[in-house]
């Protein structure tokens, strides 16, 4: 491990790693550009370099890319990447109080945090954290995604059956296409380009940009910035101080990027959102969730990152990669010969632990950098709201198109767009649409899996056995009677107080 | 204050569109036409999950491919319906040879066969077949059904209680050929994406068994063991796995193109496609990986699928 650390500390290593910063700084930030697409633009030139430095660049890439993300998620609402999804709940509220300078610093500073816990896991518990990850199977992760849906209940505004229907709707769109494991098409009205279903990335773009777009057109008349923005000295130590009054936030965030990120196929989106229902659930007042809590942004910021390095502990120890950017890398090591897994551990641990090294230092590169452009990034929202909204539009239109090259998923994107822009209007939160979108194709396919074990070993086998199992059953079944004994709190309380005006 | 304000939000809005300029630069490249074939970047559409055998394949074509055509190949996955999302994409692409695909046979021959799935096998412009692995039975090391012996004998006490998993529709055709032969009961467990999303389930005892083939039990050799493999003999990498004769079955990759590419674009995929097959460093991968190494011409690849269509498609 010190060796893999002396090789992470060339100059060079760490000269490229910078290189994939400020790349990925780029990547995250433009929605549509995911981090897998910017990994994959990048291998190519990574051949020029020695494997370390070439892995390290697309490792600083990543680790980058799940900060950045989080600056079109504040700033105009609209995540870069899916994982930023959660970031946006409290931190574009905070840009609109003023607070986008304290919201960027906050992720960035979060996003350093979560990385170096990740790097800390993957080079000193791979091993037992793998063996722990490997005990969810298909019914444990039809489980967490249930679990995960829960947080609708923090999501949903003012109605729980608004944020239902919401979540409803997201999960269907999901389903669109050939369904997993028997071949059918669903929901596809013999429109072709349907059978590859909805694209994600262009879905999620659609739900978040599209409205924003729309409503700035609306509000041109009364409003010509996005808010009031002064740039403050000493605001970025003064974030970290206020991030820091909450170690145990801190910890549990990254904890749960971390062993998420572990799980093969959950990934940064699901490490973020699980993370951020589970700070609402255990902060003391949580008022301020959904309209400009710093804890928001963190939770999601922190857990989203700490995922990135945790997801390729299944690459260096199983040979499978836990992410779709870990895939890509997997890709430019076997194109050198190297076999990613347990071989490639014992026949050059230095490398593999030099790679760990490289996004821990990632990190804190991330962070140097970030925290540097803060003051600057934020003056986005100074963009006279004229050239904002088409700017955001265009940005969003060439998103949608690049994920697959088809202009069918830019339909989609307008499509849904205006559908979500409608339905706002009657009460409905994007957020849960863009939780089923994001959770659909966790829990379909495994939801279909466990069924199948089912036929062999009973349902109740199955789904009700296993301390995983019965956790989340427990965990699920508690947040739902949390949720419904606050509102029901929040309800009496109202009609008091109404009666009392009275 | 004002003035300088006005300038740095200017300043970012060029930063903001040169980054545009830079994302349809690319997206832009792709649209031009005319001159030599090829003159921009070639699309390979990947339709299963890294870390499978076509990720594998298309990864260890890609430098050979983009070196003999001299324009890049870029790798795009498109994965879902155990292939069919994939090779459907492919079908509606536009046949001008910028976009081509990994061919798994006979994987695409029993997707192919639903009506709704909107493609058929037999229509593709085939380039060539690269490789070919037979099928083989896994379990996670320390499993009580190691040998062929012990798989039977569990299997006939407990009828359709071990539960074996493989990918889409294939690995249950895979899977119904064997277990005819051994004449016993199971139940399958269908994965969607590919080999990658399996093995962490092999490796966690949530399935009893998998069935993929030769190139994956030797590349997972460490973590998990095969108890039997198709075709008339043992793999060299495999010593001491029994082969099972009767058991037939074997998973062929190649490249193909959307149908009716034009003949002549064909000619120089096949021509950069046999060149990149032959280098010695990807034969070699090729054969220690399990795999048996192939060498075709366009026409050659269209009986194989022909045959592959008779076989499995009825």
């Amino acid at each position: 491990m010190i060796e893999g650390l002396y090789q992470a500390l060339t100059l060079s290593t760490l000269l490229w790693l910078t290189v994939g910063v400020m790349i990925g700084m780029i990547v995250g930030t433009l929605p549509g550009l995911t981090a897998t697409m910017g990994t994959a633009l990048l291998v190519p030139f990574t051949f020029a370099l020695p494997t370390g430095e070439g892995i390290a660049m697309l490792g600083g890439l990543y680790v980058c890319a799940m900060f950045s993300d989080a600056i079109p998620a504040c700033l105009v609402n609209t995540p870069g990447t899916p994982a930023a999804m959660a970031t946006a709940f409290d931190g574009h509220p905070m840009t609109l109080q003023g607070r986008g300078q304290e919201a960027i610093v906050a992720s960035c500073f979060s996003s350093a945090l979560g990385t170096v816990f990740g790097a800390g896991c993957y080079l000193l518990l791979a091993w037992p954290l793998m063996a722990i990850a490997l005990k969810f199977g298909p019914p444990e992760f039809c489980w967490l995604g249930v679990f995960a849906l829960t947080i609708i209940g923090s999501l949903a505004g003012d109605s729980i059956l608004k944020g239902l229907g919401g979540a409803a709707i997201g999960l269907l769109i999901s389903c669109v296409g050939i369904s997993h494991g028997n071949e059918l098409s669903r929901f596809t009205f013999d429109i072709p380009p349907l059978q590859g279903g909805v694209s994600l990335v262009a879905g999620l773009i659609g739900i978040f940009a599209i409205p924003q777009v729309l409503s700035m057109v609306s509000e041109l008349r009364r409003k010509e910035f996005i808010a009031e923005y002064k740039p403050k000295s000493g605001e970025t130590l003064k974030t970290i101080r206020k991030v820091m009054e909450h170690p145990w936030h801190v910890l549990r965030s990254s904890a749960i990027g971390s062993f998420i990120g572990i799980l093969p196929g959950a990934g940064s989106p699901i490490a973020a959102l699980v993370s951020y229902n589970e700070a609402i659930r255990w902060a003391k007042d949580k008022s301020q969730f959904g309209k400009g809590d710093l804890r928001g942004v963190t939770a999601s910021e922190i857990a989203n990152n700490a995922a990135a390095p945790a997801a390729m502990i299944p690459l260096v120890t199983l040979g499978v990669p836990g992410s779709s950017p870990a895939a890509v890398i997997a890709g430019a090591l076997m194109l050198r010969g190297l076999n990613p897994g347990p071989e490639l551990f014992q026949n050059d641990g230095a490398l593999v632990y030099s790679f760990g090294w490289s996004l821990l230092f990632a990190g804190i590169v991330t962070f140097i950098l970030g925290s540097l452009f803060a003051p600057l990034l934020v003056r986005i929202i100074r963009i006279p709201l004229r050239l904002l909204a088409p700017l955001i539009m265009l940005l969003a239109t060439i998103g949608a198109y690049a994920i697959r090259n088809n202009i069918f998923d830019v339909y989609i994107m307008l499509g849904l767009g205006v559908f979500v822009f409608l339905v706002k209007r009657l009460g409905f939160h994007p957020g849960p649409i863009g939780l089923g979108l994001i959770l659909g194709p966790i829990i379909e396919p495994s939801l279909i899996q466990a069924l199948y074990i089912s036929d062999a070993l009973g349902v109740g086998k199955v789904f009700f056995t296993g301390t995983i199992n019965i956790s989340l059953i427990v965990l699920t079944i508690v947040s739902v009677g949390l949720v419904a004994w606050s509102r029901r709190k929040d309800a009496i309380q109202e009609r008091e107080s109404t009666s009392a005006k009275s | 204050m004002k003035t300088q304000n006005k300038y740095l939000s200017r300043g970012l809005l060029g930063v903001v569109a040169g980054a545009v300029l830079a994302v349809s630069g690319g997206t832009a490249m792709a649209g031009a036409h005319g001159g030599k074939y090829p003159n921009k970047p070639i699309t390979f559409i990947v339709p299963y999950s890294p870390g499978g055998g076509s990720d594998q394949q298309a990864r260890r074509l890609q430098p050979g491919l983009e070196k003999a055509l001299g324009v890049k190949v870029r790798i795009v996955y498109k994965t879902g319906g155990g292939g069919a999302v994939g090779f459907g994409e492919l079908w509606r692409s536009k046949a001008d040879g910028y976009t081509i695909s990994n061919v798994v046979v006979p994987n695409i021959v029993i997707a192919g066969k639903k009506a709704s799935v909107g493609f058929k096998a037999g229509k593709f412009s085939y380039i060539g077949m690269t490789e070919r692995a037979v099928g083989a039975l896994m379990v996670p090391k320390g499993s009580k059904l190691k040998t062929l012996k012990d798989f039977i004998a569990a299997a006939k006490a407990n009828p359709g209680k071990i539960t074996v998993a493989g990918v889409g529709s294939t690995g249950k055709v895979n899977m119904a050929a064997l277990g005819s032969i051994l004449n016993i009961k199971y139940t399958y467990v269908p994965v969607s994406g590919g080999v990658g999303k399996m093995i962490p389930m092999l490796l966690g005892k949530h399935v009893d068994a998998g069935m993929t083939a030769s190139n994956h039990a030797v590349k997972h050799k460490a973590s998990l063991d095969a108890v039997v493999v198709a075709g008339s003999k043992q793999i060299p990498a495999l010593t001491n796995v029994p082969n099972e004769s009767k058991w037939e079955y074997m998973t062929t990759w190649g490249v193909m193109a959307p149908p009716g590419t034009p003949a002549d674009r064909v000619k120089v995929l096949s021509a950069a496609l046999l060149k990149a097959t032959r280098a010695p460093s990807v034969a070699k991968a090729i054969s220690n990986g399990g795999y048996e190494n192939m060498y075709q011409t366009p026409a050659e690849a269209a009986a194989y699928i022909a045959a592959a269509v008779k076989k499995f498609g009825n």
